[in-house]
């Protein structure tokens, strides 16, 4: 089960980790994230706090991806089948250098 | 012939403590009061009286209600009443299920392979939100009048 869920994850360009994660706990981890139970909790509240905006009273929450952004690495979050899943991707952008 | 007339003062809540200048008959000079003046002495008794009386309206002792004795068996039927009682409420509640995730979408590999927010869109979220810190951090409290205040005795 875990390959059908984490195949597409581990195909996902300059991915350096990721998670998996169900409402009884985490059900696949990879690279920087294996075994992060920690960053686990921390998402998913996160997450379910995001999910309960709204905008302009509409019925459903207003995104599809929920990035939490640092300096090197970002943490791209969705939600699809009650599953929660996580990846951790390198962050490269910078300031555009005008030549 | 006497004239008196009375003196209609704006305050509109009723003080703890009774001013006894209030609602006094101005007279020219003369004593013309029909109720004479009580004592001092009376005077102060009659304020304290009166402070007394409405405290006693105000306060509610505890210590002071009057409890009535349970026997053993009522109090024990009663126990359990309450237990059972509490049973039920404590199943209902455990039964309550919490919010099932949303799903945000079908695809979720497409959406996090998905190109990242660019550099200048994470810019301008920054700059929003260090505007919005500072103007929240400015709000502040317009005190019109003093918070503080002294009780006037007479």
């Amino acid at each position: 089960m875990t390959t059908a869920l984490t195949q597409g994850l581990e195909r996902i360009p300059d991915q350096i980790g990721y998670l998996v994660i169900s409402e009884e706990g985490v059900l696949a981890s990879a690279g920087e994230l294996e075994n992060d139970e920690l960053t686990a909790g921390v998402i998913m509240q996160m997450v379910r706090t995001a999910c309960r905006f709204r905008l302009h009273g509409t019925a459903e929450p207003p995104f599809k991806r929920m990035s939490v952004m640092f300096e090197d690495y970002v943490y791209a979050v969705t939600i699809s089948g009650q599953k929660v899943f996580v990846v951790k991707r390198q962050n490269n952008q910078r300031e555009p250098v005008i030549v | 012939a006497t004239c008196s007339f009375k003196m209609v003062c704006g305050i509109l809540v009723k003080p703890l403590i009774p001013d006894p200048n209030l609602n006094k008959i101005p007279t020219n000079g003369s004593d013309r009061n029909a109720d004479s003046l009580p004592s001092n002495r009376t005077d102060e008794q009659a304020l304290l009286t009166t402070i007394l009386q409405r405290t006693a309206l105000n306060i509610i002792d505890v210590s002071a209600v009057d409890s009535q004795g349970m026997e053993q068996h009522e109090y024990m039927d009663r126990a359990r009443q309450y237990s059972t009682k509490l049973d039920v409420l404590s199943r209902t509640l455990s039964q309550k299920k919490p919010v099932p995730l949303p799903s945000l979408s079908s695809q979720p590999h497409q959406v996090l392979a998905a190109d990242l927010v660019s550099y200048a869109d994470v810019q301008q979220v920054s700059k929003i939100a260090a505007y919005a810190y500072s103007a929240i951090s400015q709000i502040k409290v317009d005190a019109k009048e003093e918070l503080v205040v002294q009780f006037a005795i007479p």
